[in-house]
């Protein structure tokens, strides 16, 4: 009984996690039909920032995540501003601004490993202490992490639904031209979606950075696991990529718990595969 | 092929001199050794162009293939005793096996889908070379791969001049193959597809078929130059799984220019050298990386079809005829 208890938590804690970075990359697809590869490095990136404004100018972690997040996500708008705006409407446009955010993913990489050494670096948790969880016994850092996951997708679900900006970030991203006929700022809009597609890897970055260590490439295996949940949930909702985030992170503790960390790779991708075979375009994707 | 004398032929028999007297002009060791790199690059972004360029699959699994070529090379000769002469040649078949596999799922899908599989297949890869310590070596990777020797013959000797023609050989039978490739019927059946897929497809261009044997030719030649890349430094590590080399080798084609046969390969030839005086300068070895991506983007920017898209635009014939005082006429 216990064991399947430990088993939800940390599938929980796992899918928590990979819904956050995997619904700001979704974000930017079904805006701009762009897959933004420094949504890895930016997470590092948040989290550094971060370290630093705590270590170097003493502030309390609250308000240097916030400096972490906006950080990131300015970042995140000058890669929209100046790699991917020049190639809009062009027919390669697909593995263009791959190529472009692959190599400002590896100039971030390496920026940070410049400026910031690659001295193992820790934050400092949100709340400190255990809690548990019928039995099962996690940090609450982790705990919270299961908790501001959901919500802040919930906000943005709402944000996007129901705002006049959520809403012409959709209207851009189903026509574009129709959207700027009714008024709507394109540009502006594109880069506001990048700002906060990336701000939420900040973000990510910030709450991952209480669990492993703080690292240039920290990014790099999240990102995989994010496009991991892509394929499988397909691309264009955020309840799609939501829903596959909490499956994949399930299925991956399940397969820890019962045939070992060394395989689980391979098994998710056999079965990435085999959804993709009979689902082309993902579980729950519509194009 | 009708060999006609026009001005390409003439630079492309001029190259292939200049390439063949190499060693005879460069007796230093270090500078063959460069040269060596740049041809196995020059493969790996030659033969990518089959099913990148001239088909457009967005085939981000290449140097997983190149990769398995290196590890399955390794393997062979390390755990199996083979040749490494015949290993060589055999990782490109273990390659193409490997495409055959992954172009499964691949060929039915479409965009984004085939960059995120392809993708992570290379990253599995390296997951598995880390977990599978007892084959690969684990993170350590695999050393003291046995020199390749022919007929009693050590490639080692005379300062890598065996290994340098041999590279060669390669790479010169790689271009050969896609030139040929590109001009054939098969060929200008994947260029449809790249540039029409429905028209092709409505032209009786089977689309499964054609993305299918395009990954395989594709895959057999950077499959065989990961078997020579680990003969040939003796090693196979999972570095080669990383996004160093993966991007590194796709900004060899991107400033090259997609879809051309020489602008990649100058390209290659171009990059190592750079990439090694750079990393020869002290406190540039991390700023290389940035220096060779920045390259790229302005590349992108300014010449999307690579800077061998720029020969034909710079006026050789009005800068001729100037010299010989003639009329300039169109």
């Amino acid at each position: 009984m216990e064991i399947v208890v430990i088993t939800i938590v940390s599938g929980l804690v796992l899918g928590a996690l990979y819904a956050l970075m995997a619904s700001g990359l979704s974000l930017i697809w079904t805006a701009l039909g762009v897959f933004n590869y420094s949504h890895g490095p930016l997470m590092a990136f948040g989290a550094v920032v971060t370290w630093t404004v705590i270590e170097k100018l003493g502030f309390s972690l609250l308000p240097a995540a916030v400096i972490g997040i906006v950080a990131a996500a300015l970042i995140g708008a000058i890669v929209e501003r100046f790699l991917v705006r020049s190639f809009y409407g062009n027919r390669d446009l697909l593995l263009l601004s791959c190529m472009t955010t692959l190599t400002s993913m590896i100039i971030i990489e390496k920026g940070i490993q410049i400026i910031w050494g690659s001295r193992l670096k820790l934050l400092p948790r949100i709340i400190g202490g255990e809690i548990n969880v019928f039995g099962a016994v996690i940090s609450a850092h982790e705990g919270l992490i299961i908790i501001i996951s959901p919500l802040i997708l919930l906000f943005l679900w709402r944000f996007m639904a129901s705002t006049q900006t959520g809403r012409s970030m959709r209207a851009v991203g189903q026509n574009q031209e129709m959207a700027h006929l009714i008024g709507i700022n394109v540009p502006k809009t594109y880069l506001l979606v990048f700002a906060i597609s990336t701000g939420l890897a900040g973000l990510s970055g910030v709450l991952l950075g209480g669990i492993r260590f703080v690292l240039p490439t920290m990014g790099a295996e999240p990102l995989l696991k994010a496009m991991t949940v892509i394929i499988f949930g397909g691309l264009g909702s955020l309840g799609a990529t939501t829903g596959a985030a909490f499956i994949l992170g399930m299925l991956e503790a399940i397969l820890v718990q019962f045939v070992g960390m060394y395989w689980t790779p391979s098994i998710l991708f056999l079965l990435l595969i085999v959804v993709l075979i009979f689902r082309p375009t993902g579980l729950f994707g519509s194009k | 092929m009708n060999l006609k004398l026009n001005k390409k032929s003439i630079t492309i028999l001029i190259i292939s001199i200049l390439a063949v007297l190499v060693p005879i002009v460069v007796k230093d060791s270090y500078i063959r050794h460069l040269f060596i790199v740049s041809y196995i690059y020059g493969i790996v972004v030659v033969s990518w162009d089959i099913s990148l360029g001239f088909c457009g699959i967005l085939n981000f699994a290449h140097m997983a293939f190149f990769g398995i070529g290196v590890y399955g090379c390794g393997i062979l000769v390390k755990t199996f005793n083979v040749d490494p002469a015949i290993a060589i040649l055999l990782s490109g078949i273990i390659a193409a096996v490997a495409a055959a596999i992954l172009s499964a799922p691949i060929i039915r899908l479409k965009g984004i889908y085939v960059i995120l599989v392809t993708f992570s297949f290379g990253q599995l890869l390296l997951q598995l070379v880390y977990s599978q310590v007892n084959i690969t070596g684990g993170a350590l990777g695999m050393v003291k791969i046995p020199n390749l020797e022919i007929a009693g013959y050590s490639f080692i000797k005379d300062y890598k001049f065996g290994y340098y023609y041999i590279s060669l050989l390669f790479l010169a039978i790689s271009i050969l193959f896609v030139e040929v490739l590109g001009k054939s019927p098969f060929g200008k059946s994947l260029k449809a597809i790249r540039d029409n897929e429905d028209y092709a497809v409505s032209r009786g261009v089977s689309l499964a078929k054609q993305r299918f044997l395009s990954l395989i030719a594709s895959s057999i030649f950077t499959g065989v130059a990961g078997g020579f890349y680990a003969v040939y430094f003796r090693v196979a590590s999972p570095e080669v799984f990383s996004f160093n080399p993966m991007t590194l080798a796709m900004s060899m084609i991107l400033i090259g220019g997609v879809g051309t046969v020489w602008g990649p390969v100058m390209a290659a030839i171009g990059i190592t050298f750079a990439n090694e005086v750079l990393a020869g300068i002290k406190g540039l070895e991390e700023v290389r990386f940035i220096f060779v991506a920045v390259l790229m983007l302005m590349v992108m920017k300014f010449s999307p079809g690579g800077l061998y898209s720029l020969v034909g635009k710079i006026p050789i014939k009005k800068i001729s005829n100037l010299f010989r005082g003639k009329e300039v006429n169109g």
